[in-house]
């Protein structure tokens, strides 16, 4: 049958959906391509053919026509919901993406997720009068200006902004401006104790 | 929230994913004329080209585009689940019937053939939003009262949409569980960063023993 | 010093700081704790809050934490050590301590800038008095010079030996004397004051911020107090009334219907409450098997004491059927006649109303289940104390917390769960104990020890289910002795702490004739046994009359006790 590879693709990514990207699949895109070159050909050698009289070619010719649009739909579906995936990415991990899921992104969506991050850095910045705004920070609406945190594992000191030190000690508790300790919530050093 | 549009495919979107899948779904077509060189696609036959009055199951994408319009290249014919014994079927109780087992795409391929001008559309039509209107109580309770109860046993019979209307009605019965214990406030380790721990760990785990 | 208006003394003080708080492990402090970081939350006071467990542990998260910190709370913790000589602290640091511990160090008491007390006046009332304890420091220290310097050149100037010389120095022995004799007295008995949860409370009370929560966080840290055998029912009983007037303010249901409460509201009711462990969370029968002094009266140990309770059962009208099956399963005709028939028939059992009956509290929130204070000590102490062996000190310590947390129903459950693991286990070691006859009088006091090995032991290495098993070992000898003396002798019981280190922890209890007092002297008594044999004592508890040593010096210790107290 016509665009199965395509297909398949389609199908692989569809599993993965849901927190990962699956690696970049060169190859089987490679060979769609390749079928879409020979329905390509196929139909410019028709095409000939049907001008010359042969009139039961236009038909075949319709066939693979429609073949290469959905061989073309399936592809251009693949790449997308790729890059949406990455851009979810650029928000849920921050702006350093960790070694593995960066090694299943094609060099064409390296530089995309380096250009967005960029967009997004400049316009970050631009926003406001002093120093820009950290539209990664306070992803739900803050209710309070502190928190209480626990921490979940032993991390050390930390300055506050107050200049004060806290030690990070496993299993002590704090109630911290939430701005300072938003970040080490979202990365796991901390837990957010709702009272 | 975003992803959830996307992937639901209600908005016939050329990227959707969900959208490609039920397009793949296949329709009896007669061939109205000869079509030649394309003989490959009946695997019934080693004949070279396609011979006038062949019938082949055709996916939909395909179907559609040699029955539109002028072409004509093929005829249609309503695709066997959606045909008038079935249709008696999901009338008379649209609950029972298992709509994963009679193609996952049930709703969303019965759309599309609304398009191709069948006879017999009004009826499709009329049943699937019966069928719909059937089942959506069903689905609605599910989603709102099952908490920690087993899922896949309820969500086994859904069709891809449903499916997924269940699972936001789950995700809203959450979410309003977390306010009520004022838990939607809290700030969480995001859920990619999460996903992506637990993965690796499980990962060490296998390459260790 | 003793802070007289905790709001200007204490709470303003504390705005815009940044405040240590070192919490005890037990379930007052806990509550204390909740309510304190309530309170906190509301004025944006930043806070830490680590757990202690033990005088080792104060002073060594005191010395991780210390950094850029002014203000240091202790909750249950401190009072009864000299808090300042302890930490070392420096100048600027203040100490706030709110702990139910008698007596109180003198020193804290007498310390006026950096260490301030937040108990009731009339709870120090047996202080000694400042003239008894220290002199004037100039004199001391000419009186020092003056013995201790040998310079020929003052002995010239300054005769010894001169008659005024002898009478001060006389007189100075005497006072020293009498200084030890006074420090003695007072210190010979620890005791327990009012729950520092409800001190908290009130003081929230006085900020105008007391909420319904926090009311019920004060109940549950006095019904600590009262069900792990740290202050007598008359105390009790004061600190119930004086609450049951602000659970009538806060539970003030209008009839009209702008004042209507939601159903899903928090709701505390004053009950006269069945006193049968967690009756409400397990069966009629195995709760009344495992409450203390229903299971003594009845000897509930013995086949005669089952035969007797089947009777007394059969009497109420009470069907086993329905009595061995969840409470919340039985009948409901026969569930709210249960009370009443309880009454109607104890007497005939030698039973009191208050071996049946504790005024106490009750709350609910929405339709879930009722959840009566001593659910809530009973699940958070099993859960302070869990016997599991991955889990750090600290960890059970946040279990805890969560579950007074009330909306995490799941984790009161576990924690009603490991609580009624608690009791079997005590019930079982004191079958054991009764049938082995290991309670020994070694003559002024009762002891027995936890033999290593059994299956139990390892409920019994934490301090408060030791408590609660001393306890009930004590009762329960005391209700099969024919010897009317035993019950003015008190209990030392010993168990295994660790086995590859081959240490014991070891509780004193006082006799229970003196039970309406609930003075403990053992914390003395033991410091001086351990003196006169020199063994390695390790006093690390914030109750003196609970501590550590090795299992082989055990044996040596107890001979020591025994010429002490005789």
């Amino acid at each position: 049958m016509l665009a199965e590879k395509a297909l398949d693709l389609v199908r692989e990514l569809h599993r993965s959906l849901g927190g990962t990207l699956s690696p970049y699949n060169e190859d089987k895109i490679r060979q769609v391509l390749e079928e879409m070159q020979t329905l390509y050909d196929q139909n410019k050698d028709g095409a000939q053919f049907a001008a010359e009289g042969q009139t039961d070619l236009i038909s075949a010719i319709q066939v693979r026509h429609a073949g290469i649009q959905r061989n073309k739909r399936c592809l251009l579906a693949y790449l997308y919901t790729r890059l949406e995936q990455i851009r979810k990415m650029r928000w849920e991990f921050g702006s350093v993406l960790p070694p593995d899921v960066k090694y299943n992104m094609c060099e064409q969506e390296v530089q995309w997720f380096n250009q967005y991050n960029r967009l997004l850095a400049n316009y970050m910045r631009s926003v406001g009068e002093s120093g820009g705004l950290d539209l990664t920070q306070d992803m739900k609406p803050p209710k309070t200006l502190y928190v209480l945190v626990r921490c979940i594992a032993d991390h050390g000191e930390f300055e506050t902004q107050d200049g004060n030190t806290v030690l990070f000690k496993k299993n002590s508790q704090h109630y911290l401006l939430r701005s300072e300790c938003e970040h080490l919530i979202r990365q796991g050093v901390l837990e957010h104790i709702i009272q | 929230m975003a992803a959830l549009l996307v992937s639901s495919g209600m908005t016939n979107n050329y990227f959707s994913l969900d959208d490609i899948l039920a397009s793949q779904e296949t329709i009896p077509c007669t061939f109205n004329v000869k079509v030649a060189t394309m003989g490959y696609l009946d695997q019934s036959t080693s004949d070279v080209d396609i011979n006038m009055g062949t019938k082949l199951d055709l996916p939909f994408w395909l179907a559609k585009y040699l029955h539109k319009g002028s072409r004509g290249i093929v005829s249609v014919d309503t695709p066997k689940t959606y045909k008038e014994g079935y249709r008696h079927i999901f009338t008379a109780d649209p609950n029972v019937v298992d709509l994963y087992r009679l193609g996952p795409y049930f709703y969303l391929f019965g759309e599309k053939l609304l398009s191709l001008q069948l006879p017999d559309t009004d009826d499709i039509a009329n049943v699937l939003l019966k069928t719909f209107q059937g089942r959506f109580r069903n689905i609605m309770d599910g989603s709102q009262n099952a908490l920690h109860s087993d899922l896949a046993s309820q969500m086994e019979k859904l069709d891809v949409q449903e499916r997924q209307l269940f699972a936001a009605g789950q995700q809203g019965l959450h979410e309003f569980q977390k306010w009520e214990s004022r838990e939607s406030e809290k700030l969480s380790t995001s859920a990619m960063v999460s996903n992506h721990r637990k993965r690796k760990r499980i990962g060490y785990i296998a390459n260790a023993t | 010093m003793l802070i007289k208006d905790f709001r200007r003394d204490f709470y303003d003080v504390l705005q815009h700081q940044r405040v240590l708080v070192l919490v005890a492990f037990d379930v007052d402090a806990l509550c204390a704790c909740k309510i304190l970081q309530y309170l906190f939350q509301c004025d944006q006071v930043l806070y830490t809050i680590v757990p202690v467990d033990g005088l080792q542990e104060l002073e060594h998260a005191f010395l991780e934490n210390a950094e850029g910190i002014r203000h240091v709370i202790l909750i249950n913790c401190g009072a009864a050590v000299d808090i300042v000589e302890m930490l070392q602290p420096e100048d600027h640091v203040r100490f706030y301590i709110c702990d139910s511990h008698r007596p109180v160090d003198v020193h804290n008491f007498y310390n006026a800038v950096q260490v301030k007390l937040l108990m009731r006046e009339d709870e120090l009332s047996s202080m000694p008095a400042y003239d008894d304890l220290f002199r004037d420091d100039g004199e001391d220290e000419s009186e020092e010079s003056d013995s201790e310097n040998d310079d020929p050149e003052t002995g010239y100037k300054r005769k010894r030996f001169d008659d005024e010389s002898i009478i001060r120095r006389q007189d100075r022995r005497r006072w020293n004397e009498s200084r030890v004799k006074t420090l003695f007295d007072y210190s010979k008995f620890t005791s327990y004051g009012t729950s520092a949860a409800l001190m908290m409370f009130e003081l929230a009370w006085k900020l105008s911020k007391d909420t319904n929560s926090l009311l019920w966080l004060a109940i549950v840290g006095v019904t600590d107090q009262f069900v792990h055998y740290r202050t007598p029912r008359d105390k009790y009983m004061e600190d119930i009334m004086s609450l049951q007037s602000h659970v009538s303010r806060h539970n003030q249901r209008g009839a009209d219907d702008e004042n209507i409460m939601s159903v899903n509201c928090l709701r505390v009711s004053f009950e006269e409450e069945l006193y049968l462990p967690l009756y409400r969370h397990w069966k009629l029968f195995d709760s009344i098997c495992h409450s203390m002094p229903i299971a003594c009266k009845l000897r509930l140990w013995s086949l005669k004491g089952q035969k007797r309770l089947h009777e007394f059962l059969a009497e109420m009208g009470l069907p086993l059927t329905q009595c061995k099956q969840q409470y919340s399963a039985m009948d409901t005709a026969m569930r709210s006649e249960v009370k009443v028939k309880i009454l109607e028939y104890m007497n005939k059992y030698g039973l009191e109303i208050q071996d049946v009956i504790i005024p106490s509290f009750t709350m609910q929130y929405g339709y879930k289940h009722l959840l009566c204070a001593t659910d809530f000590v009973y699940a958070a102490a099993a859960a302070l104390e869990s016997v599991d062996r991955l889990r750090l000190p600290t960890d059970n310590f946040l279990a805890a917390t969560e579950i007074l947390q009330r909306c995490v129903s799941r984790k009161i459950e576990a924690g009603l769960e490991s609580a009624k693991l608690q009791l079997r286990g005590v019930v079982n070691q004191v079958q054991s104990f009764l049938d082995m006859h290991q309670i020994i009088s070694a003559g002024p006091f009762l002891y027995v020890c936890v033999q290593e090995g059994t299956a139990d032991s390892r409920f019994f290495s934490h301090p408060q289910c030791l408590l609660r098993l001393a306890r009930y070992t004590l009762q329960a000898h005391c209700s099969v002795s024919r010897n009317k003396r035993v019950r003015s002798l008190p209990l030392v019981l010993g168990a295994p702490l660790s086995i590859e280190e081959g240490r014991s922890i070891m509780v004193g209890i006082p006799p229970l004739d003196t039970d309406d007092e609930r003075k403990n002297f053992f914390g003395k008594a033991f410091e001086q046994a351990a003196e006169s044999t020199n063994t390695v004592v390790r006093f690390n508890s914030f109750d003196s009359h609970i501590i550590e040593m090795k299992t082989e010096d055990r044996s040596k210790f107890f001979d020591a006790l025994i010429s002490i107290l005789q």
